[in-house]
């Protein structure tokens, strides 16, 4: 209940298309974005090594994908709660999760990588066994799990549960836009259940296969949630951070308010926090336990430059964005808002180049973050992975509205106010 | 108003409010006229009513906060003091101030003083605990749970006039504008009520004061058991006995003929410091009884067997013993097994034997102090009975496993391995004592070198003082002497006179 009524204005208003200099900013972004892509791998595979390179390739495709999958975890979980009022930028995180369709044909490198040059995963290289000192009963269990042939199909599992979803979702949602048919929400609501459980499984397993195995005598249960709440995180910071540039071009200006971007920050402390909580969950039983096969990943982030990284992400990804972020007075702010919003983009990079890179160095030759070559390598090859998916999610916009302008709950979240 | 309230003491005045766009425009109105202790009650949350009467935020986040950066602080300083400082005690080997550890805690008491700081806090910016409002004297106030809205503003408002205030609220579309009075209801606690708490109070004694009897009491009746499986638990514990089996332990020892994964690999040179091959040609009984020992896994047998080859490992037997012992120690002798050995070395032999291993250890220097009568004291192992040439690292194995005169074997406590270690430790302690020059590395030469003529120097001058001194009382005592004598002399001569 409110002391003023908001107009919902007509569903063809031009509020809710693209702003020209977006609209004109997709090819550009789409073709930088390959080039720097391809540059950046290309750098990472001659200027240090093919491992490196394929290294570098797979942290900028997880560092997009776990976006993607957040911002497809955020949809499913409003209309799991039947959430109002969050129907404004709900259209926001929708663009942001069908991305996942062209992250899926960017993982098949990835999955080529088992041969040839570049090899990822070194779940059968028997010098990373001896080196790890791994005993082979162990060893034995887990080749039963990870072959090649095996992990190929699961992930084509993963990626047909995450679109399929991610593009049922989206379908439903713009039919609704042009029909207003009430029973669209309540069979997006009642997928929603069902899809929270097979959304948790799959990323769970997606973390493990692909970023977990890369230390294949590692194990650790938490790791799923880790990289999902990284995932979570980001796809909450990205959302505001997109609906605000949105704003600024002249889209959404009466619908999105402060109101919403206050409800975004709350979430983003909120996840912060549970960031923090996992992650040193995930330490802490290690380092307390202190088992040679388990402390072996956190104990080559602690050496050479993975210690200042690790320090870094405890400082940086969660002390100053918790305590930038605490204030009511900053999360009704949506300048501050999006600001820290991009901070916090740039930490889960950071996070994901920490779990991937200290990996890239297969015959543990000590070869760190690969020089300055390497680092240069990571992030030519994470800004065009960006530009790619920002040009490709701007390509999707164009074609559709920029809000669900028949949700039946339309009016709710537009006149949402917190208490 | 009427007469009755005329007396009593005005603590504001209420109006009601049929629906909530005029509830809303009466708040912005007194909100404007600048009365700021007002309040609005409502059946329903209603968004924007802070707002409109102008209620600043509250500082309970404030509170929050503080409390929970107390919470933080008490936690850390409490570890670092406890376990840091206080009592300090090394728990999975790490240090005593170890953040990683004292954060679950710091976490777990920064939520739990946020919360009460929070919830408290509430209370305090509430003004409860408190049983009654006097809002509540008017009875048509309990519709404000259901269907209408009042508007309140109190009379400590610096503003506040009764019949101004009054006539704004009744400008402003308010309808059963009344003034709040004190209430008329006795304040005095029924006696009923004050019974029944004394007595519920009473009551709840009992139990105490049964356990507390019993605690002080003795009976003959049988004792009262709450948890009866837990007190009286059908297992055993380790020392009880039992009439299951023959020889009455519950605690069962193995099955003969069991052997534990992984504790015998079938090398019983190994095991036993004895070249097993030789053995089975010039004592055949022995080495059969040896292996069918150490096959059973029995250790207490395998002990035995190994006893009769150390028993008499002293020294007046130790020209007959014919044992064929290995030689050299099987493991390969590198740093690492040496450094092993010293760990092990100063844990389970450093305190007898001490650990520059002259049998000069603490138990040894107590047992001396006390002169304890049983006593023998540890060997030297720097004696050159025990040399290897003399005394082969497979019988050092042997007595390291199977003890010898006072000293304990380690089988049990320490793992083959080790003791192979161990052996090599002394090995290189005894080599300690005796090495040459050459036997340095030539970096170091000059260094030790320069020691060793600085110490021969400080002997010398030593040597010169004590001479020097001794010559000097040489020739005191011959003085003396010559006095003495000229004394005794006189003394002669004196009697013959």
């Amino acid at each position: 209940m409110s002391d003023h009524a908001i107009q919902s204005k007509p569903a063809d208003d031009p509020a809710f298309q693209l702003p020209s200099l977006l609209q004109g900013l997709t090819f550009p972004l789409i073709i930088a974005g390959v080039l720097a892509l391809i540059a950046g791998a290309a750098l990472g595979h001659f200027g240090v090594n093919p491992t490196f390179g394929m290294s570098v390739y797979l942290t900028s495709v997880m560092y997009v994908l776990t976006i993607a999958v957040g911002a497809l975890f955020f949809v499913l979980i409003q209309h799991l709660c039947k959430a109002g009022w969050s129907v404004v930028v709900r259209r926001v995180a929708e663009l942001m999760m069908v991305m996942i369709i062209p992250l899926a044909v960017l993982f098949i490198p990835i999955l080529v990588s088992f041969t040839g040059e570049g090899v990822l995963y070194k779940w059968d290289d028997p010098g990373y066994a001896a080196a790890t000192g791994i005993d082979t009963t162990v060893w034995g269990e887990k080749s039963r799990w990870l072959t090649p042939g095996w992990f190929i199909v699961r992930t084509l599992i993963y990626f047909a549960i995450w679109g399929g979803l991610a593009v049922w979702y989206f379908r439903c949602s713009r039919t609704q836009d042009e029909t207003g048919e009430r029973t669209l929400t309540e069979s997006m609501q009642g997928a929603a259940g069902p899809a929270i459980i097979a959304f948790a499984f799959v990323t769970s397993f997606a973390a493990f296969d692909w970023l977990m195995s890369l230390a294949p005598m590692w194990f650790s249960t938490m790791f799923g949630v880790y990289i999902f709440t990284g995932g979570i995180l980001s796809a909450h910071c990205a959302i505001a951070l997109f609906t605000f540039l949105l704003q600024r071009q002249g889209a959404l200006r009466d619908e999105v308010t402060k109101e919403h971007y206050h409800d975004l920050g709350k979430l983003i402390f909120g996840f912060i926090c549970f960031w923090g909580y996992i992650s040193f969950s995930q330490y802490m039983l290690i380092w307390y336990g202190n088992i040679p096969e388990e402390t072996h990943w956190f104990y080559e982030r602690s050496q050479g430059p993975f210690l200042s990284i690790s320090a870094l992400l405890i400082v940086a990804h969660w002390a100053v964005p918790f305590l930038a972020i605490m204030s009511r007075h900053v999360r009704r702010r949506p300048a501050l808002v999006a600001l820290i919003g991009a901070y916090i983009l740039v930490m889960h990079f950071i996070d994901i180049y920490w779990v991937v890179i200290p990996e890239a160095d297969h015959a543990h030759e000590g070869l760190g973050v690969g020089g300055a070559v390497g680092v240069l390598a990571s992030l030519v090859c994470v800004l065009g992975m960006v530009m790619l998916m920002v040009g490709l999610m701007l390509k999707v916009a164009g074609n559709t509205r920029l809000i669900a302008v028949r949700d039946p709950r339309l009016q709710e979240s537009l006149a949402f106010h917190n208490i | 108003m009427t007469e009755q309230t005329k007396d009593k003491k005005v603590h504001g005045v209420v109006a009601e409010y049929t629906d909530v766009d005029s509830l809303m425009a009466a708040c912005r109105r007194i909100r404007d006229a600048g009365y700021k202790r007002t309040d609005a009650f409502t059946p329903f949350p209603v968004h924007g009513i802070d707002d409109a009467l102008g209620i600043k935020p509250t500082v309970l986040p404030w509170i929050a906060l503080g409390a929970g950066a107390t919470g933080t602080m008490i936690a850390l300083a409490m570890q670092i003091w406890m376990n840091g400082i206080d009592y300090q005690y090394i728990i999975s080997g790490k240090p005593f101030i170890s953040l990683p550890a004292f954060i679950p805690v710091a976490f777990e008491l920064t939520i739990l003083l946020a919360s009460f700081g929070t919830f408290f806090g509430m209370w305090a910016l509430n003004g409860l605990p408190r049983f009654s409002n006097p809002i509540f004297t008017n009875p048509r106030f309990d519709r404000a749970t259901d269907d209408t809205f009042f508007l309140y503003i109190d009379a400590k408002d610096p503003q506040f006039d009764q019949a101004g205030v009054e006539r704004l609220l009744g400008d402003a579309g308010g309808e059963q504008i009344t003034a709040v009075v004190d209430d008329d209801t006795p304040t005095k606690i029924p006696r009923f009520l004050l019974t029944a708490i004394v007595s519920v109070i009473a009551l709840s004694m009992i139990p105490a004061l049964i356990v507390a009897k019993m605690r002080v009491t003795t009976s003959d009746k049988p004792r009262f058991h709450i948890f009866m499986d837990m007190d009286l638990s059908p297992a055993k514990d380790a020392q009880q006995t039992s009439t299951l089996f023959a020889d009455l332990r519950a605690m069962r020892p193995d099955v003969p003929g069991t052997v534990a994964r992984g504790a015998f690999d079938g090398n019983l040179d190994y095991l036993t410091g004895i070249d097993m091959e030789e053995l089975s040609m010039t004592d055949a009984p022995r080495a059969q009884r040896l292996v069918a020992a150490y096959a059973q896994g029995d250790d207490a047998s395998a002990q035995a067997g190994g006893d009769d080859a150390s028993a008499d490992s002293g020294d007046a037997a130790a020209q007959t013993d014919k044992t064929p012992w290995l030689k050299s120690n099987p493991l390969d002798v590198d740093m690492d097994v040496v450094q092993r050995g010293q760990t092990q070395f100063g844990i389970y032999c450093a305190t007898c034997h001490g650990l520059d291993g002259r049998g000069n250890g603490l138990v040894n220097q107590r047992a001396q102090r006390i002169l304890a009568t049983a006593w023998v004291p540890p060997s030297n192992m720097h004696d050159p009975t025990l040399y290897q040439d003399q005394y082969p690292d497979g019988k050092l194995f042997s007595t390291i496993t199977n003890g010898v005169r006072k000293m304990a074997g380690y089988a049990s406590q320490i793992e083959p391995e080790d003791r192979w270690a161990i052996v090599a430790y002394v090995r290189a302690l005894q080599k300690s004592q005796n090495a040459s020059l050459d036997e340095v590395p030539a970096a170091d030469r000059g260094t030790i070198e320069k020691e060793v003529a600085d110490v021969k120097q400080q002997l010398k001058e030593a040597a010169e003082a004590e001479r020097q001194r001794q010559e000097e009382a040489a020739a005191k005592a011959a003085a003396e002497e010559a006095e003495q004598a000229t004394e005794e002399a006189d003394a002669d001569s004196a009697d013959d006179q």
